[in-house]
């Protein structure tokens, strides 16, 4: 009986999702109806369309056969021209590249805590110019529309642009919070060492004098780069940035002590040291599955020799899609690591590069 | 280095609905966003992600040399619309909803334009883009799901023809998972005694047949 139960429940399981005993028949109509599967899955070239044009039509169309008198409708039709056309003013007359960014500057009695902080100024924020807080004063800065920042003690950064979809800053030192609820890629962070990326989230970001530093994701993801290194730093997980060799590894923080430890010797330690070499066999002996997110950006931060070894003990933890080999793995094929990323199920990395695309168009049409 | 931040309530809220998104929808959000400012790679991204959806829909409606055309007029007829989709979660079904409506247009349009000599009701005598020697089991075991309740049709083929699991057909279509587990059931349950009772190979059953 209980077998048989079992054997059901099996099949059952296959048919939801493909997991469980196979079931011969439902594997024979899989097999036999492969061939009517969609194959065209590249989208074809979607024409531009003009949506705030159409927008405000379509939703205050009134045709002539309403109920209403036709006076009635006319003057409907008036009025929604007129709204149609104060609306489209307003986005012509208000374009964000005009409008700065309202600050708060806070200030607390020495010794007392961030929480005594009071109000001292409020001022705007212009493209191009640069924003201070000493020790014992702090702020707040809208960043237009989109999102906010907290800026902590002796923290200086730069408004470099601020225009529709996208917003830039330049943090030389000091530690800003971030929140933003903008589309992801609009929100960027210059530092010395790398640039940070928002992916729709809230985190911290510390940059030292020395331009080394520390991003901290609190909810989503980010992106850190520089010079083709990137890190994905999704909640949980922080990554250190160095200012000679850019974003470190990623790692989630509650890993083990000598986890942490080893990321970072392997971050500062030379490319071929000992050191370097000693760190990556800390970092593969204490990985838990979880950590699979170090694992995977450390198979393209080692040489090919090394990355067999990586790719063992990923496979181990977070086996690869069928589609990812190791030959493929061990070239680095992008659409494999990308497969494997998606595994490790932390975010679709299609959202990554989507915006690489993106920004890399945005930079050649401002070049 | 512990964040003092004390977001305003207006931030809170954005967060806690992203919180609630997080998920397989949360970046199909994304790009939903993004392609109602207009961006077209975004919709490119959507386009990938549920051309096998749509693909499915269609399958267990029109006829397989007419689907690939009519995906791509789905899609076609939602870029337009896509900013009046006021809750960009709900993707997936308002694009299902556009995929059948577009099929039931497309059988309309048919029924009434003249039949042309490569559409006769026999499958050997269609232009098929596979071998139909080796293909007439696999399109006799489609029309008995095309034969099946519009429910469990759509769920079997999106299972069995696309490759979908269950809860990405729920993620996907919007249906609950319950709902999609009862139809898999029920459906698989249908089509194996129609299977069981010989229908592939009765001849009498080819009458109303599709044609593939």
């Amino acid at each position: 009986m209980s077998e048989r139960y079992k054997k059901q429940t099996d099949h059952n399981e296959y048919l939801w999702e493909g997991t469980g005993e196979p079931d011969a028949e439902i594997q024979r109509l899989e097999q036999a109806l492969e061939e009517f599967r969609a194959t065209n899955l590249v989208p074809p070239v979607f024409p531009m369309i003009a949506y705030a044009a159409r927008r405000p039509s379509s939703r205050l169309a009134v045709t002539s056969n309403a109920w209403v008198p036709r006076s009635a409708a006319a003057t409907l039709i008036l009025t929604a021209f007129t709204i149609a056309l104060l609306l489209s003013l307003r986005e012509l007359t208000l374009p964000d590249s005009n409008t700065g960014w309202s600050v708060e500057l806070m200030e607390a009695p020495a010794d007392s805590s961030p929480a005594a902080s009071k109000l001292k100024r409020k001022m705007q924020m212009q493209v191009g110019e640069a924003f201070e807080t000493n020790r014992v004063s702090t702020a707040n800065i809208a960043v237009a529309d989109i999102g906010r920042l907290e800026l902590g003690p002796m923290t200086r950064l730069r408004l470099l642009q601020s225009v529709a979809g996208r917003k830039r800053i330049a943090l030389d030192r000091g530690t800003i919070h971030v929140a933003i609820w903008a589309p992801p890629g609009e929100f960027v962070v210059d530092t010395s060492s790398a640039v940070a990326v928002d992916l729709g989230c809230m985190y911290t970001l510390r940059i030292e004098e020395n331009g080394n530093g520390l991003l901290r994701t609190t909810l989503g993801w980010v992106g850190f780069q520089s010079n083709g290194h990137e890190s994905l730093i999704p909640a949980g997980a922080a990554a250190a940035t160095y200012a000679e060799s850019g974003p470190g590894l990623p790692f989630f923080e509650d890993a083990s002590k000598e986890f942490r430890s080893a990321v970072s010797q392997f971050d500062s330690a030379k490319e071929g040291s000992a050191q370097r070499f000693a760190a990556q066999q800390v970092i593969l002996r204490e990985a838990r599955a979880r950590d699979g997110l170090t694992l995977w950006h450390l198979l393209s931060r080692v040489s090919e020799v090394d990355r067999q070894a990586v790719f063992d003990r990923l496979s181990v933890l977070i086996p690869p899609p069928a589609s990812v080999t190791r030959e493929g793995i061990l070239r680095l094929d992008r659409t494999m690591l990308d497969s494997w990323w998606n595994a490790l199920d932390l975010g679709d990395i299609g959202l990554w590069r989507h915006w690489e695309r993106s920004w890399t168009g945005q930079e050649m049409r401002q070049k | 280095m512990q964040s003092t931040l004390d977001f305003g309530p207006r931030v809170l809220e954005h967060l806690l609905v992203t919180e609630e998104q997080a998920g397989p929808h949360d970046s199909d959000a994304i790009f939903v966003r993004a392609a109602q400012q207009g961006d077209t790679e975004a919709f490119g991204q959507l386009y990938r992600r549920y051309v096998r959806m749509v693909h499915g829909i269609l399958l267990g409606r029109v006829r397989h040399v007419e689907v690939e055309d009519l995906v791509q007029e789905v899609f076609l007829r939602a870029l337009p619309r896509v900013c009046e989709l006021r809750d960009t979660s709900r993707f997936g079904s308002w694009l299902a909803t556009i995929a059948r409506n577009l099929a039931v247009d497309h059988y309309r349009h048919a029924q009434t334009r003249p039949e042309r000599p490569d559409e006769g009701s026999d499958p050997d005598e269609q232009p098929a883009k596979f071998s139909v020697s080796a293909n007439r089991e696999a399109a006799e075991i489609l029309d008995c799901i095309r034969s099946l309740p519009e429910a469990y049709r759509e769920t079997l083929i999106l299972r069995l023809v696309e490759g979908m699991t269950g809860p990405e057909i729920a993620a996907k279509t919007g249906l609950s998972p319950g709902s999609v587990r009862v139809n898999l059931h029920r459906g698989m349950n249908q089509l194996r005694q129609k299977l069981a009772l010989g229908e592939l190979r009765n001849p009498n059953n080819r009458k109303n047949r599709m044609t593939v």
